[in-house]
């Protein structure tokens, strides 16, 4: 290779968990992609993946809403101690309700107690890899919850899988933060954020959404992301 | 065109299922050949994002610097073709 380069990949490790043989999600699986770097920001620590353990309880102490039960990794960092790694596909009904859009999880893990609390999306992975390592090495308990698009179940075309969570990113609907020892930390930040119907308009799952419930969303936003610039803004100080 | 009741639609279908089987239509049209990532050497930079937002794996870095994917673990679904800032990525049909 040439002195001069681009090449952003070269800061991560090359193994790859998925080979031989790939896996069986479905193309354009924005869990798979998670999953993909969740293993690279792990590989150089020394994590024991093989006794990594899926979590599916509805109603687990971190699970993200009273309905739909994200699948949670748990790797266990020591006797007691365990790093949770959230994969969160949403709801793909179209009865889908502005309030179900708000993570409930990053809030619950933070009062039970956990030392590192994270919001993380595939579409920013130098992010995600930073605050999964971050998890590992922190002192106690961590919480990481990673928004993972699904093309079949939100109705979006498979290429869009990155550009998708991308703008959940952008419109604030999902802001990427982390509550690291209590001290908030807003890690992505946009000064001149998308709507959030930019972001509605191109799922299939909100087709039936009328403008009023694309405004309470809008409000619900950004009232959410409000507080939370208030919050880190009073941690600082 | 009004929306038609269930029991017209079982009716369609059940004709569709008798066509099929009398050989008289094809359930499905020819198979197509899916479009796979192929690389334009000139515009492609090596930046690797590609590689970064692959999400089967399938694209591997080659040893002069440039990129490639394995055409067994690619799912044709084009995320590295949409996420490419230099557009030097394009899906077509690979023998």
């Amino acid at each position: 290779m040439d002195t001069y380069s681009l090449f952003a990949g070269q800061f991560l490790p090359f193994t790859e968990r998925y080979l031989p043989g790939g896996h069986n999600a479905v193309l354009g699986s924005g869990t798979a992609l998670a999953l993909r770097h969740v293993y690279k920001a792990l590989e150089d620590s020394k994590a024991d993946l093989a006794q990594a353990s899926w979590d599916e309880t509805p109603t687990g102490v971190f699970a993200q809403s009273d309905e739909t039960a994200a699948p949670v990794l748990v790797i266990p960092k020591s006797d007691t101690e365990n790093l949770y790694i959230c994969f969160d596909a949403e709801a793909s009904s179209k009865k889908i309700k502005p309030e179900q859009l708000a993570k409930k999880g990053p809030a619950k893990a933070a009062a039970s107690g956990c030392q590192y609390v994270a919001t993380a999306s595939p579409s920013h992975p130098f992010d995600l890899i930073e605050k999964i390592r971050r998890g590992w090495s922190a002192a106690g308990a961590a919480y990481i919850h990673i928004l993972c698009p699904c093309p079949v179940a939100w109705g979006f075309e498979t290429e869009n899988t990155v550009r998708i969570a991308r703008m959940a990113v952008e419109a604030r609907v999902f802001p990427l933060y982390e509550i690291a020892e209590g001290h908030y930390n807003i890690t992505v930040e946009d000064q001149s954020p998308r709507k959030a119907a930019d972001y509605i308009s191109r799922q299939g799952r909100f087709s039936t959404w009328k403008k009023n419930q694309i405004s309470v969303l809008q409000t619900q936003t950004d009232d959410k992301y409000a507080q939370l610039q208030n919050t880190a803004a009073h941690e600082i100080n | 065109m009004a929306t038609k009741s269930s029991k017209q639609m079982t009716a369609v279908s059940k004709l569709l299922d008798r066509l099929i089987a009398d050989g008289k239509l094809q359930a499905q049209g020819p198979e197509k050949n899916p479009l796979k990532p192929v690389w334009d050497k000139l515009i492609c930079a090596r930046c690797a994002l590609c590689y970064l937002y692959c999400p089967d794996a399938a694209i591997s870095r080659q040893e002069d610097g440039y990129f490639d994917a394995d055409q067994e673990l690619c799912k044709s679904c084009g995320i590295c073709h949409r996420e490419c800032w230099f557009g030097a990525i394009s899906m077509q049909e690979v023998e």
